[in-house]
């Protein structure tokens, strides 16, 4: 399966200025300025930043609020494109030390698909990592960028190794699909240090750390059950290595940094190619009539990518990031950003219609929670406003992944109810915020959310 | 062009409450039909008068109040035809009729509707009619499982319900189609069934400590009576029972939805149906039983809230003082993996 690119360059790209969790960029181009492919536009201002580059040849011709696949609108550099493909010139970094690295990160702009510059998750300030993971359960990007399968399973290693020298950490791991046989077959017998790898799978009490001390190396891949969901760094977190994180914390307190395949692939290009991070591969999905994938440029308006697709029917619904989790789009002229990963069509026959019907307490929310919440009593107690109550219930273990409304025969709108009170209790509790909780600290939200 | 924009989840699973409904009420159909073959046009009458009714109630009830009329969930219906079911052949018909006008109107929606009712309207309306009219509906037969083919086709029964207890068969295929769960019915069965030989075991152990007998061979054999099948199981392996396994048991807003307090709750169902089936017999000693343990679902869901996420439950931890006990040399298990 080969990624396709689009067939034709669009006329305007949008660039946001902050397609991270931090500080927005500045911008340091202006209106009429002729910008060259990889070339910066936005430069980060603080540590918790990440820089911006064009995706392609052509004018600026302003500077503007502009849609963003979020919901919100963002500062963006709207760029008219020629036909030029001229690029500025890419500089390889040979054996770049750790400090390169992570100036290298921050230059090029890569970001986790979550939304964390990739350097302030490997150097947290204030912080130690010792562990590295690579989250390529996810792993739609085999074939994205990639000719062969084995091509994908040496850079991953290569770009582990990249990660762990960047962060300082004496152990890696990727992490992968159990049911994913291409991946599984991919890394099956990998050289690494003059080792074959083997596929370790993740069952029980037999986490990393017992296959760290087995296999008797630094670098161990292995395989789990899918997780999907959108706070699913804690759960994933404690699944794979065992280490606790506690509500409000993310992985890098108890010195895990987590990151996609899309930015390890993205140090690993910007490393040997020098290329900043201006392109990403995205999954289509829906009765669409086009490649599965597809290789487009950051700032491509979806309206350009969905041109290139014979969709039948009428459009009902935009999703961006998946249908259990993502936000539906109330325009097409939203840019693809580094955060999209993929955008979901629906027919008008398609967008669901259901009327909440009360609560029959057949407790299917309850069996599909992987966090063990009871969500049948968190949404009644959010929807009468019992914040306190829901907060007593371990509301904030929540992680969003929507599983619960998805079952719900009665159609009620759980994830949205709790989402609700989680925002509530967050906004009530800020001030008073107990000592234990390491990052309700105002400023740099950097990490996850 | 507009687009339409909603909080996620964007797709939702096909199953709702009307299918969920619709779906018990096919898995009654075989054996409605097959009673009705058995007992002749009464009872036919019977369960077209008790759905009937039902649906009437519903439907007078919400246009009075003035809500939205939700006769078309299916819900009305099913509890018509559940209390059919469990009506003698005999009951005049005005019997269903009053007792699916009670089930609606004060099982279901005197306490408020779908969702909020704390006792199975089946079962508030059959305790009403048993107690009100007992004349009319005491069982002229009590079946029992004499020979393998009372399974298909009981020629003792006294319920509707009673006539083939393998056509409740349905009901097995809505928990793997997981249109019921699965943990109420399976503790409920097992503590039913086995109820009968773990009381059949203590009485031959008392009676062996009366002869006193010291020899410990003696004592272990009788382990074996779990395996032989007693005479007090084929009074259980009826079609009430099986019935109120399924189908009463599993209602969902009667039971509690923790997962531990599914568990319990088919416990505590299973024991009081076997100590009244036990004493008395095990038609009325289902549903009595079943409603009494209605009354305590609540309190087993208040009392299992899961605790927070990763913490240890008690089990695991006096497992592991006992674990941290044993000298590694004798554990065969994977040794500190709890951290990287």
């Amino acid at each position: 399966m080969e990624s396709k690119r689009l067939k034709k360059i669009p006329e305007k790209v949008i660039i946001p200025l902050k397609q991270h969790l931090g500080t927005i960029c500045k911008p340091i181009v202006k209106k009429g300025d002729h910008v060259l492919i990889g070339q910066k536009i936005g430069e980060s201002v603080s540590y918790c930043s990440s820089d911006v580059h064009s995706s392609v040849c052509g004018e600026v011709t302003s500077i503007e609020e502009y849609p963003n696949p979020n919901g919100n609108k963002v500062l963006s550099v709207i760029i008219n494109t020629t036909d030029s493909q001229e690029t500025v010139p890419f500089v390889p970094k040979k054996n770049p030390s750790q400090k390169d690295l992570i100036a290298i990160m921050q230059d090029a702009g890569i970001v986790e698909h979550y939304g964390a510059p990739t350097h302030t998750v490997l150097k947290p300030e204030g912080k130690k990592i010792d562990l590295v993971l690579i989250n390529a359960t996810a792993s739609e990007w085999i074939g994205g960028k990639y000719a062969t399968p084995k091509e994908y399973a040496s850079q991953m290693i290569a770009a582990l190794k990249l990660l762990m020298k960047a962060s300082e950490a004496v152990k890696g791991a990727i992490i992968i699909r159990k049911d994913d046989k291409e991946s599984i077959d991919a890394f099956e017998g990998v050289q690494v240090d003059g080792k074959a790898l083997r596929v370790a799978p993740i069952l029980g009490t037999r986490r990393l750390g017992h296959y760290f001390k087995d296999q008797n190396t630094n670098i161990v891949v292995a395989s789990q059950q899918r997780i999907y969901g959108k706070n699913i760094l804690n759960f994933f977190t404690y699944n794979v290595t065992g280490r606790k994180v506690s509500v409000g914390c993310n992985p890098t307190d108890v010195g895990v940094a987590v990151c996609g395949v899309k930015s390890a692939k993205a140090l690993y290009d910007a490393v040997h190619e020098g290329k900043p991070y201006y392109e990403t591969v995205i999954t289509l999905e829906g009765t669409v009539d086009c490649p599965q994938f597809m290789l487009v440029r950051i700032g491509t308006p979806f309206k350009d990518i969905l041109e290139g697709c014979n969709f039948n029917g009428e459009i009902g619904k935009i999703i961006a990031n998946g249908v259990i989790t993502g936000v539906a789009q109330y325009t097409n002229e939203v840019p693809v950003t580094k955060g999209t990963t993929r955008i979901t069509l629906q027919t008008k026959e398609e967008v669901i219609r259901d009327e909440s019907l009360a609560c029959i307490h057949c407790a299917r929310c309850v069996d599909a929670c992987p966090v063990s919440l009871i969500p049948s009593r968190l949404s009644v107690l959010a929807d009468q406003g019992r914040f306190d109550e829901c907060r007593q219930m371990h509301i904030q273990f929540c992680i969003e992944c929507g599983r619960c409304a998805f079952v719900c025969p009665s159609k009620i709108h759980i994830l949205q109810l709790i989402r609700y009170a989680k925002n509530a209790i967050e906004g009530a509790y800020e001030d008073a915020a107990p000592k234990e909780s390491s990052n309700l600290k105002i400023g740099c939200s950097c990490g996850s959310e | 062009m507009g687009y339409t924009i909603s909080a996620p989840p964007h797709i939702k699973s096909s199953k709702s409450f009307r299918s969920i409904n619709m779906a018990k009420i096919l898995a009654l159909i075989p054996l409605s039909l097959v009673s009705v073959y058995f007992f002749g046009i009464p009872a036919l009458g019977i369960i077209l008068a008790s759905v009937l009714a039902a649906v009437l109630t519903e439907y007078g009830i919400q246009m009075i109040t003035k809500q939205k009329v939700t006769i078309k969930d299916g819900h009305a219906a099913m509890i018509g035809l559940m209390f059919a079911l469990l009506m003698p052949p005999e009951a005049p018909l005005w019997i269903p009729v009053v007792g699916a006008f009670f089930a609606i109107a004060i099982g279901k929606h005197a306490f408020g509707g779908i969702g909020s009712y704390i006792f199975n309207p089946v079962l508030v309306a059959w305790v009403f009619v048993r107690s009100a009219w007992g004349s009319y509906t005491t069982l002229t037969s009590i079946p029992h499982m004499g020979q393998l083919s009372d399974l298909v086709l009981e020629n003792g029964a006294g319920l509707l319900v009673d006539v083939s207890p393998i056509l409740l068969i349905g009901g097995v295929y809505l928990i793997y189609k997981k249109y019921i769960e699965w943990r109420v019915p399976l503790v409920f069965a097992l503590t039913v069934f086995f109820f009968n030989q773990a009381i059949a075991f203590f009485s031959s152990v008392i009676s062996l400590v009366q002869e006193g007998v010291l020899n410990p061979l003696m004592y272990l054999a009788t382990m074996f009576i779990f395996l032989k099948v007693t005479d007090e199981l084929s009074y259980v392996m009826i079609g009430v029972v099986f019935f109120g396994i399924l189908f009463l048991a599993t209602d969902s807003p009667t039971s509690p939805v923790t997962k531990n307090g599914r568990l319990i709750y088919g416990l505590a169902c299973g024991i009081l149906v076997s100590i009244y089936g036990y004493f008395g017999n095990y038609v009325d000693g289902t549903l009595y039983g079943i409603f009494l343990a209605n009354a305590i679902a609540a309190y087993i869901e208040t009392k299992t809230l899961p605790a927070m996420y990763g913490h240890e439950s008690m089990l695991e931890r006096s497992y592991r003082r006992v674990m941290k006990k044993i000298p590694s040399s004798l554990k065969f298990e994977v040794v500190s993996d709890d951290r990287v």
